[in-house]
């Protein structure tokens, strides 16, 4: 909302600088977005919320800066000099849908001279961004932009039959508006219509047939009240927002319908001449009742945490238009002025003493006292997972929650059911909610090999958004699971690396077994088990080889591997810190194997056999794989040799050479039982 | 009498000492210089102890002049022989030096997005006003993203162009993604019996064009506190210690009257960084509305609520011009946070 100041001190004169103006009007509740000059006069552009449409004109402004400045404030009395004949022997008004047009009032002015508006009135427009266009069409702008009430006049020898009816549109029916554009109405909307059609798009735009011109003579004005979502539809649908739209959007002052029709009535007489009829044809009727509230005047500083004197609460709400009922002390009752729609209870009432009485009495220094609070599972889940991930060197990122369809092509580790569409689009394009976080980061990893950055191993945590189906019942539609994924350059086994090394540090317990999905090289792709205690064993992460065709998509060269994994199911469990094994005070023994299995056997299998052998569970610290070599003629065809590295010690004592002797015997024998594995050279 | 006169013990140990002296100095390495230290200096047979020996031979009343005169001799050869041993261990570290200037071996950190770590310092201070982190769902309801915090439904928020609403079976609730984290606050209300301190904080969405100050994801960080008797100037004061954790020193807050359906009396507030006020984000008293829609009494509790946009405050603090590099994972970006 623009604000000529020059206008403005037509209503209130406030004895300060604009600046001390614009502070006090931004502390009240205007914010201010700029002030700048129009010739002698100073604009101020200022940001009204949506809750205060009083303060979409001049007098709503100067009613605020009267109880700032606690000055008085000049509201005209426009009495237009009205001729004998009835505005009713020219027009009848009708009103066919009420739920669109509670209220409608039409005057008519006779005789009128079209032309150029006054200098005064053509610069108060000038100065608001307001281009003039003859004297009868700049009243109803000034009007507008001085009360807040869009109005409209017709050139009544151009409505047909001397009839208003207000109605919702019809589907499909056409429409010219004063911009000369075309328009396809539809039932949502409402029109102001005459014996045949329509002649204005009800509180948006006039009709292109039915404007003032320089040849109109006789003018019917209206003032109307229109229901704020028919309006938005309109103005919506159409794109075809307009100051008009913007205040009925949001609801002007009801009262403002007749004392509007009156001042531009009044000030068309002025500026054009002419004789206007008595009276205005109404239809409807004036809605919106009074709220009536009662305060205590202790509830202020229980809000506020200061007090207001009771004194200072009732000049406020005096200046600002709410009527006292009765005499009262502690508890007043008070009726809110019709502008003031969106005060109804107490609390709204103390909040208008608080900002007219100013939040910098509010202190800032109260103390608040501590109290004992902890991070959530979840939460710390999310934080271990980062620690280790940065730990590794990775940089976590950020992509979107809504992708596009080529993303979301691919298979998702954890529905089968298809992604879930939001409109309108994200970004162009991207209307998916994605089930996986691995194509948003394979994309990220491209643009950081695209423009040359030094890496590009990225994680993130996210969640993906997945259908519930049909098991849906009772709960939400849509499950969201917690993921961490990351994209790293290297073969399977880094990710692989990485995944383990979070999994290891929530404490889970998992298993790696052959995969297949759609981002991965067939055969070079895991999902990850989670074994649980009493329930059944659960996927909580897939694993894998990027194959060749999802990284020239994405602009990579390979290899690169990634992973996925869902937190939610890995979540820390209980909230005592881990306890200490302490290490044991006695050497170590190393020893290596040598064994030789068949070439499909799964290193998992090796591995159960080794950790399952007798004494092995009290004195096996670890077991690393050295080497792998297959070589068809000093193994045999279809075996390999695995070089296995075991370290042993003991918390009870040192472990002797018979000791370890026995230990490998045993570890030899459970692998020749469960793999069929020969120990080479042995 | 004694068998050796003073005159002929004082030229032996003087020529001693300058034998000694010049040896030391000579030695070119450490073989050398032990090699001279045995002659000399030997614990056996070294010619120092030789010389040592023949003190008994002297006359009685020379003895101590000539005590004195070995004391002092071997005093100087053994500050030779030092002197020799530092000297020859000054060039072989010389040898072994290295260029200390040279590169240490590079390793790679890692790196949180500064949106995170702008999250958890917010997480941080809260958590020492006792404010508990908590979390919910994206994709909501209408009744948690609107109805609860009473916005009717002919508010211009609920808007089909001002949301991202979800495709849903005709008839059916439909669903959103959420435009604010409050959804979660009236979850955890919906749950729970005040006293109450929570922050909730995540990603949120509203159909904003992409451009530098804007974004369709966001994220916000809310705090809620509902206790019997809050009042505003509690949130003034839990808002001016949040400001001057989060930036340091002694910092101001101001408020300023704003409408959000929710709150009642509504504010925005404004820090002062740097010289001026800066708005960080929206606060108010909890309406009550909102507190009776989750059960509670507002005749017994009151509460306040503030909620600030992450990407701004972040761009501001890290001096980020253009928010979309948020979301470009440019490592080039993200390794400097």
């Amino acid at each position: 909302m623009i604000i000529s100041t020059t206008w403005l001190a037509e209503y209130v004169r406030w004895d300060a600088p604009v600046e001390e103006l614009v502070r006090r009007l931004l502390m009240s509740g205007l914010n201010h977005e700029a002030t700048w000059q129009v010739g002698a006069d100073t604009a101020i552009d200022i940001e009204v919320t949506s809750n205060r449409p009083d303060c979409l004109g001049h007098v709503g402004v100067a009613r605020e800066v009267a109880v700032l400045f606690d000055r008085p404030l000049h509201i005209p009395a426009p009495r237009p000099l009205e001729a004998n004949l009835p505005a009713a022997a020219a027009i009848a008004v009708e009103i066919v849908d009420s739920d669109v047009c509670p209220h409608y009032t039409a005057r008519v002015i006779r005789g009128v001279r079209v032309r150029q508006s006054p200098a005064w009135l053509a610069e108060r427009l000038r100065t608001i961004g307001i281009e003039p266009v003859n004297n009868v069409v700049d009243v109803t702008n000034y009007v507008m932009m001085e009360c807040g009430q869009p109005l409209h006049a017709f050139d009544l020898a151009k409505v047909r039959g001397g009839r208003i009816v207000v109605r919702r549109a019809r589907d499909g029916e056409t429409f010219r508006a004063i911009n000369h554009k075309d328009f396809s109405l539809s039932s949502g909307m409402a029109v102001i219509a005459d014996a045949e059609g329509p002649v204005a798009l009800a509180g948006v735009m006039g009709g292109a047939e039915s404007e003032i011109a320089a040849d109109t003579v006789d003018v019917l004005l209206e003032s109307a009240q229109f229901a704020p979502l028919v309006v938005r539809a309109a103005a919506r649908g159409l794109v075809l927002m307009s100051a008009s739209s913007y205040r009925f959007e949001r609801g002007p002052d009801p009262a403002a319908v007749e004392w509007a029709s009156r001042r531009a009535a009044a000030l068309i007489q002025e500026l054009a001449g002419g004789e206007v009829l008595a009276g205005a044809v109404e239809a409807g009727a004036l809605a919106g009742g009074r709220a009536t509230i009662d305060l205590r005047a202790a509830r202020v500083e229980e809000v506020l945490g200061v007090p207001v004197s009771a004194g200072r609460q009732a000049e406020i709400l005096t200046g600002l238009g709410f009527v006292k009922e009765a005499a009262c002390s502690e508890r007043c009752r008070w009726q809110a002025p019709s502008w003031r729609r969106d005060v109804t209870r107490e609390i709204d009432l103390v909040e208008e003493i608080a900002r007219i009485e100013g939040y910098e009495k509010v202190p800032e220094d109260r103390p608040i006292h501590a109290k004992p609070v902890e991070l959530s599972a979840r939460e710390r889940t999310i934080r271990v997972a980062g620690e280790v991930l940065v730990a590794a060197g990775m940089c976590e990122a950020m992509t979107r929650s809504v992708v596009s369809e080529a993303f979301e092509a691919t298979q998702s580790p954890w529905t089968a059911l298809p992604p879930r569409r939001v409109s309108p689009a994200l970004v162009r394009g991207a209307d998916r909610l994605r089930r996986s976080l691995l194509p948003s980061l394979l994309e990220a990893c491209g643009h950081n090999r695209a423009v040359g950055a030094p890496h590009g191993d990225l994680f993130e945590v996210a969640r993906a958004y997945l259908d519930r189906g049909r098991n849906a019942a009772g709960a939400s539609p849509l499950e969201e699971p917690l993921l961490v994924s990351l994209v790293v350059g290297g073969p399977y086994a880094k990710a692989k690396g990485l995944a383990e090394g979070v999994i290891r540090r929530l404490g889970g317990v998992v298993e790696f077994r052959r995969g297949a999905f759609d981002l991965f090289t067939p055969g070079r792709a895991a999902e990850i088990v989670l074994e649980r205690a009493g329930a059944e064993p659960v996927r909580v992460g897939v694993v894998g080889e990027v194959s060749d065709g999802v990284l020239s998509r994405f602009g990579l060269e390979g290899p690169v591997s990634a992973a996925e994994l869902r937190l939610d199911l890995l979540e820390i469990s209980g909230s005592q810190p881990r306890k200490l094994v302490p290490p044991s005070e006695f050497p170590a023994v190393q020893r290596d194997l040598n064994l030789v299995v068949d070439q499909g056997l799964a290193w998992a299998e090796v591995e159960r056999a080794i950790r399952g052998a007798p004494g092995a569970d009290t004195t096996l610290e670890g077991i690393t794989l050295e080497q792998v070599w297959e070589d068809a003629q000093r193994l045999g065809a279809g075996k390999k040799s695995l070089v296995v590295g075991l370290r042993f010690r003991s918390l009870a004592g040192t472990i002797s050479s018979d000791e370890s002797k026995r230990l490998i015997e045993a570890i030899v024998a459970s692998c020749g039982r469960s793999c069929g594995a020969v120990l080479r050279g042995g | 009498m004694g068998t050796v006169s003073l005159e002929s013990f004082r030229a032996d140990v003087e020529s001693l000492r300058a034998e000694a002296v010049a040896a030391f100095g000579a030695a070119a390495d450490d073989a050398g210089l032990e090699q001279a230290r045995i002659e000399f200096a030997g614990a056996k047979s070294g010619r120092l102890k030789v010389i040592q020996k023949l003190l008994g031979g002297l006359d009685g009343a020379d003895r101590p002049e000539g005590g004195r005169l070995f004391n002092e001799a071997k005093g100087a050869i053994t500050a030779a022989l030092d002197a020799a041993q530092v000297r020859l261990a000054g060039a072989a570290a010389e040898a072994a030096a290295i260029d200390v200037t040279l590169p240490g071996l590079p390793f790679r950190l890692g790196h949180l997005h500064p949106i995170t770590q702008t999250i958890r310092r917010v997480q941080e201070i809260m958590a020492r006003l006792g404010f508990e982190s908590v979390d919910g769902p994206e994709v909501e309801d209408q009744w948690h993203n609107f109805e609860a915090l009473a916005i009717g439904a002919e508010h211009p928020a609920r808007d089909p162009l001002d949301n991202f609403y979800l495709a849903v079976a005709q008839g059916a609730d439909p669903l959103l993604l959420r435009s604010q984290t409050s959804t979660v606050q009236i979850r955890v209300m919906e749950q729970r019996k005040p006293p109450l301190r929570i922050v909730s904080l995540g990603r949120v969405y509203r159909p904003d064009t992409a451009d530098a100050t804007h974004y369709p994801m966001f994220h916000q960080v809310e705090g809620l506190l509902v206790e019997p008797g809050a009042t505003m100037a509690d949130l003034k004061g839990v808002l001016r210690f949040l400001a001057s954790s989060f930036l340091g020193g002694d910092v101001h807050v101001r408020f300023r009257p704003s409408f959000f359906p929710f709150t009642e009396p509504s504010v925005e507030f404004d820090m002062e960084w740097g010289g001026r006020w800066v708005e960080m984000g929206g606060a108010g008293m909890v309406d009550p509305a909102v507190l009776a829609a989750v059960g509670y009494d507002p005749a017994e509790v009151s509460g306040f609520a503030f909620g600030l946009g992450v990407e701004r405050i972040a761009a501001r603090r890290y001096g980020v011009a253009d928010i979309r590099d948020f979301y470009r994972n440019d490592v080039r970006f993200l390794e400097q946070f």
